[in-house]
């Protein structure tokens, strides 16, 4: 209550007003690079051609500093009509009453989208999925045959894989099986989760009830990970890793669609293999993530927000921009159909492997979570914990917030 | 004899300081290279020779990035933050100093906090007053929270305890009003302790980041730092385009430096020891 | 002369205006919000005491970024101050070419955080230049790279500190270098003293209150320390900072802003102690302020 005297006494001293347009909405979103924002203007143009009693305001965001933007504003009820989000920072904003409830809208097509379940918070949708993104493994084709394997090899259980990467290492000196990241923040867990996930362990039991981070499964994960690291990783930050694995220097290392884009801008020349995550049995669970677009509850211009995000979100404006930002997971089911994904095996593996995926628990405490979860694997790795302690530890973290 | 081993010597300073000159600009001089190499994106590994030389990043910035615009924006509010700061610290550091209307230990109480409270607690109340008061997204919104700083006003009234206010006195006989001792008599004695605040106020407005990103976002606002921020996407950074742009940044810096280093020299000399 | 109350007032109100309006405003508020479980985006809170800052003092992530925070302090302030000096004296008599050196010191402390620290983490990366170089000396390097290592994330992070301040501190050092008078020195050299003797009778305790000013200035810069860490290394590998785990706690993890307001004035108390006691040295010295 004293926080909005405060400000209410504010607004007597200093009284000014926000003037807006009554057809003009805002929207934040985050693809500033020159080879993308080009196409975004220019969906949003042909949106305003096509309802020429809409105007849209479209404002960048950096991706270094735009979720602390989007907080600040949330936080003082301001902020703009449309938001773009990462799916981890729906469910602290729904949950939180910031998001506007799109459910009735969303579930009339929600069969035609993947990804709705990482924006469904409490059984309610609050956002649209737009473009997501999925990691899968890839591979270079000559270091796996100077190590013995057949032209058509590809791991498919965790086991072969770990065989393949340890087969590499021993070629030579400064030959890598397996690009491990250092401990980069909203990175690492990344990287640790589909070997989770592949092994079969949860976050949290399916009731919801009870965090099960430290289950023999996780920690057979967290070893085997930790194995990999430890006897033949190539330990850098993403950037790094990427950068040795196109100069050929590793075997395996795990990579969105940006790695496609990097290859094809650079002309990078490799014989590059991907292949989904592998598993106990073939195919294991990749990570999924993505960008959603949801209605700051604080907008009074709902409508044309939603009729925006329908715009973006069509299988036609998704092609665009995958095409022009050699994306490879549109939300779009439709979209996925086009001839630009089923040209590219590469790009093919992405679409299959985004039905063999798992993505973090929608959780309005996700971030907290994440950080114990990175906390543990840096511990595992860089530090001297065992896996098992490391993440016993991030349990008892993770449970006593839940407690709270 | 003597002769040739003050060549020695001298010879000897200069390697000596040459190494110290590489290792100083080495990074930035890296920069400049990255800047004008004709490679899309990585640089890694590449060395001094590699990656080509071209001038087409800086090029596409200017048409197709639009960076002039924010070079402007930039220059803008950089100019009149510092205009500011050398008006209206120069008048409050007058008056602190003639009329001790407030006690050295509560201005000194206003300077630290002001520079000990990180920017990140600060920002939110101030984004909620540029919202109430619809200031958000304008260039007063990056001004006036800047016009006046409390280091400036300190630099100032120390500076001005040291000059006689007999100058002052007789002008007053003569019937001057207190505006016109103020600028026509006191400030251009001050222009030292000026030249130093104008310059920190300058360089440090020039690379400010975050208050210009939270409290704008029209592309029309944007500021030289927060589109070098947009210029790293979200898997990479395109590394020439971004050096290029930074280049840019650096420029105007260096050359005024170069133009006007005696007086910011001898600009902190005065202004900044004198007791 | 004295101003009348009226027009000092006058004088002072852009002063008082901007200041109540802008910067007064959210101190007090956040200042306020120190003592309130406030989370941003939360609809409602509690008013707790002084819990927070209980909570503080038994937090493991503050204590080792106060610990961080203090390495990073103690560690570059003598280093920065002892190098700026030694390139003021080498650059402060007149040669040919002096401008050119003094600018090609000076330039990294105007260049723009973000970027330099950008690029610094290209040079420590594993292979990168000062891997490389490191080699060359004999050493060997982290083997994952300087920022991506305990034993020396944090210490190369403030060895890039040092290498983007000094020359702003040079060029304060340069000031005071020419504001002491050259008879002095020409007394000295008629007596038959020496340079290191000149140096150290006259130069040094003549620049004490320039190094002193320079030492308060630098370490209310350094307690802040946040850009280098948020591009760098994000806190890990022990480089979270005071001002980052305030960022961590306000803006990333669980948006605690009574909780980082809280941490955000202690370190504030700390921040103040230490420069009152370089202030109360600096007047005892009747020499700058």
């Amino acid at each position: 209550m004293f926080r909005i005297c405060l400000l209410a006494l504010l607004a007597l001293i200093v009284t000014g007003s926000s003037i807006a347009a009554k057809t003009t909405i805002e929207w934040w979103q985050f693809w500033t690079d020159q080879s993308v924002k080009p196409t975004i203007r220019a969906i949003v143009d042909d949106f305003e051609k096509a309802n020429p009693d809409i105007k849209v305001k479209l404002t960048d965001l950096t991706w270094a500093n735009g979720h602390e933007k989007i907080v600040i504003a949330l936080a003082s009820g301001a902020g703009p009509d449309v938001l773009e989000l990462g799916s981890d920072w729906i469910a602290q904003f729904a949950a939180t009453g910031h998001l506007r409830d799109l459910s009735e809208h969303l579930s009339l097509d929600s069969n035609q989208y993947q990804g709705h379940g990482m924006s469904t918070y409490e059984g309610r949708l609050y956002a649209k999925p737009w473009i997501l993104g999925t990691r899968v493994m890839f591979a270079n084709r000559d270091l796996l045959t100077r190590a013995g394997h057949d032209p058509e090899f590809a791991p498919a259980t965790l086991d072969q894989f770990k065989e393949a990467a340890f087969k590499i290492t021993a070629l030579d000196k400064d030959i890598y099986g397996w690009g491990s990241n250092t401990a980069e923040k909203h990175r690492l867990y990344k990287k640790y989760l589909p070997f989770f996930w592949s092994e079969g362990a949860q976050i949290f039991t399916d009731d919801k009830r009870y965090c099960v981070l430290s289950s023999d499964k996780a920690i057979k994960a967290l070893t085997l990970y930790k194995e990999l690291h430890d006897s033949c990783g190539y330990v850098a930050n993403q950037r790094g890793i990427e950068d040795a694995f196109l100069d050929g220097k590793i075997g395996f290392i795990i990579s969105g669609d940006w790695l496609l884009k990097r290859i094809e801008l650079e002309q990078r020349d490799i014989n590059l293999v991907s292949t989904l995550f592998p598993g106990l049995r073939f195919p294991g669970r990749s990570f999924q993530g993505g960008e959603f677009l949801a209605v700051n509850a604080a907008s009074d211009q709902a409508e044309a927000a939603v009729k925006l995000i329908d715009f973006i979100t069509s299988p036609e404006a998704q092609v665009r921009f995958c095409r022009a930002n050699r994306s490879a997971n549109p939300s779009s089911k439709q979209a996925q159909q086009d001839d630009y994904f089923q040209s590219n095996l590469h790009l093919q593996t992405f679409i299959k492997q985004m039905s063999m995926v798992k993505h973090p628990p929608v959780d309005p405490d996700w971030v907290y979570i994440e950080t114990a979860i990175e906390d543990a694997v840096e511990e595992a790795l860089f530090g001297s914990g065992l896996p098992a302690e490391a993440l016993r530890q991030a349990r008892h973290k993770i449970a006593a917030l839940k407690q709270k | 004899m003597v002769t040739s081993s003050r060549t020695g010597i001298n010879l000897l300073r200069y390697v000596g300081l040459g190494l110290i000159l590489v290792v100083m600009s080495y990074p930035l001089l890296w920069m400049f290279r990255v800047s004008i190499m004709d490679v899309a994106g990585s640089v890694a590994g590449s060395g001094w020779l590699a990656g080509g030389f071209t001038l087409g990043n800086y090029i596409d910035l200017i048409t197709q990035a639009g960076l002039g615009r924010n070079l402007f924006n930039s220059a803008l509010v950089g100019l009149s933050v510092t205009l500011g700061n050398i008006v209206f610290c120069f008048m409050t550091g007058y008056s602190l100093a003639r009329f001790r209307m407030l006690s050295n230990k509560l201005l000194f109480v206003t300077v630290i906090v002001v520079l000990m409270i990180p920017a990140h607690i600060i920002i939110i109340p101030l984004y909620v007053l540029m919202m109430k008061t619809g200031l958000y997204d304008s260039y007063w919104a990056l001004i006036l929270p800047f016009l006046v700083n409390p280091i400036g006003i300190f630099l100032i009234k120390q500076y001005v305890e040291t000059i006689p206010p007999s100058m002052e006195e007789a002008a007053r006989m003569d019937g001057a009003s207190d505006l016109r001792i103020l600028f026509t008599i006191v400030m251009p004695l001050c222009r030292p302790a000026l030249a130093v605040l104008a310059i920190q106020v300058f360089f440090t407005n020039w690379n400010s980041f975050l208050f210009p990103f939270i409290l704008t976002s029209s592309d029309d606002l944007r500021t030289l730092p927060v589109a070098l921020a947009m210029m790293q996407g979200h898997q990479a950074v395109d590394w020439p385009h971004l050096m290029a742009g930074s280049a840019i940044a650096v420029l105007p810096v260096l050359l005024v430096f170069i133009i006007l280093q005696r007086q910011i020299v001898s600009g902190i000399t005065a202004g900044a020891v004198k007791q | 002369m004295r101003l009348s109350r009226s027009s000092s007032l006058v004088l002072s109100l852009p002063w008082l205006v901007t200041f109540i309006l802008f910067w007064l405003f959210p101190l007090l508020y956040s200042l306020i919000m120190g003592f309130s479980d406030y989370r941003l985006l939360a609809t409602d809170f509690n008013w707790i005491g002084w819990d927070n800052y209980r909570e503080l003092l038994a937090d493991d992530n503050f204590l080792s970024a106060l610990k961080n925070t203090f390495v990073f302090v103690l560690g570059t302030i003598p280093v920065t101050t002892v190098i700026a000096l030694a390139l003021a004296l080498l650059v402060s008599r007149s040669f040919r070419g002096r401008g050119l050196f003094r600018a090609g010191f000076f330039l990294p402390s105007v260049t723009s955080m973000v970027v330099i620290a950008l690029i610094f983490t290209n040079l420590y990366q594993r292979g990168g230049y000062i891997a490389l170089l490191a080699r060359f000396a004999g050493l060997s390097p982290p083997e994952h790279g300087f920022l991506f290592d305990r034993a020396t994330a944090l210490y190369s992070i403030m060895a890039m500190d040092v290498w983007m301040s000094v020359g702003y501190y040079m060029l304060i050092f340069l000031a005071g270098l020419k504001a002491i008078p050259d008879e002095l020195y020409e007394a000295a050299e008629l007596n038959g003293a020496g340079w290191w003797r000149r140096f150290w009778s006259i130069t040094l305790p003549l620049l004490r209150p320039v190094a002193l000013f320079i030492i308060v200035i630098n370490s209310i810069k350094s307690f802040q320390v946040f850009v280098e860490i948020f591009v760098m290394t994000k806190g890990k590998f022990d480089t979270a900072t005071a001002v980052y785990f305030i960022y961590e706690q306000g803006l990333q993890t669980q948006f605690r802003f009574g909780y980082a307001s809280a941490a955000a004035y202690l370190l504030f108390v700390i921040i103040a102690v230490f420069s009152i006691l370089q202030f109360v040295l600096l007047r005892r010295r009747r020499a700058l302020w």
